[in-house]
């Protein structure tokens, strides 16, 4: 019945996606009211289909229906409550199922969001967005199938993978994924709305800002999740290992990032509309490549879903994005008039081109170094790898100069300066700079990137913080109001857009300045120790106490008890632990992460042997890894406050006025 | 028509998309070995009930079918029998070794008293056999001359005439 | 798993003089004779992980030797101390084990043939990257700023309120391009 049931509704949800895309279209070309009102209805006929069949898909899962394929794949009747929840997207299938229900969530809100707005717009965008739930529902009616029926219904399932039962990251981090890698389809359907109708005008800037920056959002928490679950689960001490499928998340985030700094030129001199719409499109893009290299089997990686013929499919849908995109963009990029000009290079606006330029390198660069081996094979025959060491050597100075460049450019005003105003803004945050630097040479930082990514870092953090002020200190002097009702007024009030980016900048600081500390900072210590021996690490002692057995239904556990002191002071037990399931054959190592406010002490086994008891123990101490975490909150808050909707009209241009006057004209 | 975004967009999509087409259907985890056509690392190991060190030099001018395997190795065990009895058919003519990896002595040697043993199995203490023969797991299978060179590399568990076919190159003869 | 360590130890034990021996002539067989002096210490330490991290663990995705907790992975660490402590350098050490693996087990590409285009690719995208830029900037440095032709009489004079002058004269200089708002001497409009 269920099988049935949720086969109907993906090919009825394939049926209304095609119909809508046609309509769409039609609707496009010959605009009507009675077309948009249909494309709407088809838009909001699609997202409840998709949510019906994941609905019955977590029914099927949570009552252990083994006649459904899917279920019979991954499920399992001895795996907790969650577990069972969260493999509606632990294998290749169900999260297919996954993506439309986003996909769906996405088009219903973006098309209420606009359904009384930009009606030359929205048919086109409609159509875009429908054109691709299309090709997912087609997925999931064809080669990725959920639904299959399975005769004769097994008893029980194998579960999922038991290294995504670890930890409940696995319930946040794939969601947050999706919603930033589904949610790209959104700003390009709009980016093509625009190419199609050959405007871009100053009133659609605004959904196409809007929709391009929910999706950042989940996508910066989802990337960093990632990492934060690696740190937390894989027992090697790192976050990042530069895997093609890490890559790939990255990828779509680097150009959104571009496109949200490039729509920021867009909105206030009409300029950079190509680059902006060229950067939504290719973040669109890169998400499509990005799923291909997930669920093709075609790349070596730790988180690839099996192998499966689900990967020409795929190939074949990006092939046909790209070629659309590129003719699309070919013949309709000259319509977008710009309506300003860019003035100067030692300028905010130099500054921003600049931006699109390293982020661009950056994509170009990792997307290079992650298809080398590829290139290499059809070339060469022979298997090669493109590692750590060589995305390092190209992302550090990149990553550097974005660093300072996140400086340089906020602290320069919009326009032609003259040398002496390029002085007079450039050079006090130097100040800053030196500071940073100094506290880490003080902190024993000896690598030169580390130190110039501090003294970047403090430049940066500067003028980010001036820039915060500046509205402040205008209307505490203007209006006489306290340091606390001028903030608010200020920057939670009027002003959210600029601040909620000042936050993020902020936010991004922290992070690029943790990644450099927690990457050459950190000390790492392999100790073989006998019950009640004890070893030092940084300030630390280590004891080993005694081995524990744990069983628990799905796993049996091995953990290792230490004891942890600090100065003298004892401050807990720490338990990484050896976990042996049924379907592997060999141990998977849980490592157990203390975090203190400056560094984390990270202890992972190597060897536990219970009955002689010999812990081997791969002890590490990361400092700032924490503040990754914690600074990536940061930014998603900045976004969200930055998405926060102004009230239209004469507020808002007062606001953007007074920020020009405000910002040129301090008499300094 | 703006020719500029159409060369810069079809110089990178396509030559894209012409890589990522010509890999599918490639295993990304299989790799070649480049031993293939040279002298096999030398060796010196304990068999696993004790004995003097065999090594690879005192098996020269005979083929000779080494074999990676453990006892926790599911394969390992489908293929043992067929290990055997082409052991047992070549008799002096070939030298089958086994190598343990990653295992113990004493499991080892009670896996070889259940199901018998063939020819002598030697255990790889520190790895470092299996890592100059550039192991990525088990089974791994080396056939090598009789003047010492690997012939063939078999990855996975061999069957009769796959094993039949190997040992003939080793043996310079046609498969 | 629980007697593996005990296991291990004893089959070190009893094997390690003969095969000291035969290992090294393996390693020689492959690389030749150590190029550098032996080395202890903290120095050993910072080579052989220098050298570790570029190796990629076999039996593992992506990670490096030095990175991974894989069985196989610790036992390549341990070879690659001891070749780093007879004194091969590092060339040597990657060498020896790009022979059994293949060059897939190096990280960093080595500059070989087609090898050459990962690492020029960025340069070059950097150089015709920094080339647009430059040329689009210089299009707009060269463009003088919208001046008025006709600039109404009395526009020098500044208002009563001290307060509202720094604006104004802001505000002439952005409209008229007069550097810090006052009128230049030399224009004749």
């Amino acid at each position: 019945m269920i099988p049935l049931l949720g086969r109907g509704l993906i090919l009825l949800a394939l049926l209304v996606a095609t119909v809508g895309t046609v309509v769409g279209f039609a609707t496009g070309g010959r605009p009507s009211a009675e077309g948009s009102a249909w494309t709407r209805r088809l838009a909001f006929t699609f997202a409840g289909l998709m949510a019906a069949a994941n609905a019955v898909m977590l029914y099927a899962l949570l009552a252990h229906d083994f006649s459904v394929s899917y279920v019979a794949q991954v499920g399992s009747r001895s795996v907790p409550t969650w577990v069972s929840l969260v493999s509606l997207w632990s294998s290749l299938e169900g999260s297919i199922l996954f993506w439309g229900l986003v996909l769906g969530a996405y088009i219903a809100a973006a098309t209420w969001a606009n359904r009384n707005s930009h009606p030359e717009y929205m048919p086109y965008a409609t159509a875009v967005w429908l054109a691709c739930a299309s090709f997912f529902s087609f997925l999931l009616a064809g080669p990725a199938q959920p639904f299959n029926t399975v005769f004769p219904v097994p008893l029980d399932g194998p579960g999922p993978n038991p290294l995504l039962q670890n930890h409940v990251l696995m319930a946040i981090h794939p969601p947050f994924l999706y919603s930033g890698y589904v949610g790209m389809t959104i700003p390009f359907g709009l980016a093509c709305a625009a190419l199609f109708t050959g405007r871009l005008g100053h009133g659609f800037i605004r959904p196409l800002r809007t929709w391009l920056l929910v999706p950042w959002v989940f996508l910066t928490c989802a990337i960093v999740l990632g990492g934060w679950w690696a740190y937390e689960v894989l027992g090697w001490g790192g976050y990042w290992a530069w895997d093609p499928v890490e890559n790939a998340s990255l990828l779509p985030w680097l150009t959104a990032t571009a496109a949200v700094h490039s729509a920021v030129l867009m909105e206030r001199k009409g300029i950079l509309k190509g680059w902006t719409v060229t950067l939504v499109a290719a973040s669109f893009l890169l998400t499509i490549l990005g799923t291909f290299m997930t669920r093709s089997g075609v790349f070596n990686s730790v988180h690839s879903f099996t192998q499966s013929a689900i990967g020409p499919t795929i190939l074949g849908f990006l092939a046909a994005a790209l070629i659309f995109s590129v003719a699309l963009l070919a013949t309709r990029v000259d319509t977008l008039a710009p309506e300003g000009r860019l003035e100067g290079a030692t300028s905010r606006d130099g500054m921003f081109l600049l931006n699109n330029l390293l982020f661009v390198l950056l994509t170009f660069t990792v997307l290079v170094g992650t298809v080398f081996p590829l290139v290499v094979e059809a070339v060469r025959g022979v298997r090669m790898s493109v590692g750590r060491p060589y995305f390092d050597a190209m992302a550090v100075p990149i990553g550097a100069a974005l660093l300072f460049l996140m400086g340089v450019g906020p602290a320069l005003p919009w326009g032609r300066a003259t040398p002496e105003q390029t002085r007079r803004v450039l050079l006090p945050p130097l100040g800053g700079a030196a500071l940073a630097a100094a506290v880490g040479l003080l902190a024993g930082a000896r690598s030169p990137w580390t130190v110039m990514t501090l003294a970047f870092g403090g430049y940066t953090a500067w003028v980010t913080l001036s820039e915060i002020a500046l509205p402040l200190r205008q209307r505490m002097r203007a209006h006489n109001e306290g340091p606390l009702a001028a903030f608010v007024e200020a920057n939670l009030r009027r002003g959210r857009r600029r601040f909620g980016a000042y936050v993020v900048h902020s936010g991004a600081t922290l992070v690029i300045v943790a990644i450099a500390v927690s990457s050459t900072m950190g000390i790492s210590k392999e100790f073989t120790l006998r019950t009640g021996e004890s070893a030092g690490i940084g300030a630390y002692t280590l004891t080993f106490l005694r081995t524990e057995a744990r069983d628990e239904p799905h796993r049996q556990s091995l953990v290792a008890l230490v004891a942890v002191r600090r100065g003298g002071k004892d401050i807990g037990t720490m338990a990484p632990r050896m976990n042996q399931y049924e379907r592997q054959r060999e141990p998977v190592g849980t490592p157990d992460v203390r975090t203190f406010p400056l560094e984390d002490l990270y202890l992972s086994i190597l060897n536990l042997d219970a009955d002689g008891g010999t812990l081997s123990l791969h002890a590490l101490v990361n400092p700032m890894v924490g503040w990754i975490w914690g600074a990536t909150a940061l930014m998603a808050f900045g976004g969200i406050v930055a998405l926060i909707p102004r009230r239209e009209g004469s507020v808002a241009l007062a606001g953007a006025a007074a920020t020009v006057v405000v910002g040129a004209a301090a008499p300094r | 028509m703006n020719r500029t975004v159409l060369g810069a967009g079809l110089a990178l999509a396509l030559p894209l998309l012409v890589v990522l087409f010509a890999n599918l259907g490639r295993d990304p985890h299989a790799v070649e070995s480049p031993l293939i056509g040279h002298a096999a690392p030398a060796f010196s190991l304990s068999p696993v009930d004790g004995g003097p060190a065999v090594s690879l030099a005192s098996l020269r001018g005979r083929p000779v079918v080494l074999n990676f395997w453990a006892t926790w190795c599911i394969p390992c065990i489908e293929e043992h029998a067929a290990l055997a009895s082409a052991a047992g058919r070549a008799g002096n003519d070939a030298q089958f070794l086994g190598i343990v990896y990653e295992d113990e002595a004493a499991q080892v040697q009670r896996f070889l008293q259940e199901r018998g043993k063939a020819y002598p199995s030697l255990l790889d203490g520190d790895g470092k056999t299996a890592i100059s023969y550039g192991v990525y797991g088990v089974p791994e299978s080396y056939f090598i001359d009789a003047e010492g060179t690997i012939v063939a590399k078999f990855v996975g568990p061999l069957d009769p005439s796959t094993l039949e076919a190997h040992l003939a190159l080793a043996r310079g003869q046609k498969p | 798993m629980t007697r593996l360590i005990a296991a291990l130890l004893l089959a070190v034990a009893t094997t390690t003089s003969a095969r000291a021996a035969e290992t090294t002539e393996g390693v020689r067989a492959v690389v030749g004779a150590p190029r550098g002096a032996p080395i202890t210490g903290p120095d050993l330490d910072a080579r052989a992980k220098e050298a570790a991290a570029l190796l990629r663990c076999p039996v593992c995705q992506g990670l490096s030797v030095a990175d991974s907790p894989a069985t196989m992975a610790v036992k390549m660490k341990a070879e690659v101390r001891e070749m780093v402590a007879a004194g091969y350098d590092q060339d040597q050490v990657l060498a020896y084990f790009e022979r059994s693996y293949g060059e897939f087990v190096r990280l960093k590409p080595p500059l070989r043939g087609v090898n050459w285009l990962v690492w020029l690719a960025p340069l070059m995208g950097l150089l015709i990257g920094g080339a647009f830029v430059a040329w689009t900037l210089r299009g707009a440095k060269a463009a003088t700023p919208p001046a008025m032709t006709q600039v109404p009489v009395g526009v020098d004079a500044l208002p009563e309120d001290t307060a509202l002058v720094p604006y104004v004269l802001k505000v002439r200089e952005l409209a008229y391009g007069w550097p810090g708002g006052v009128r230049p001497k030399v224009e004749r409009t």
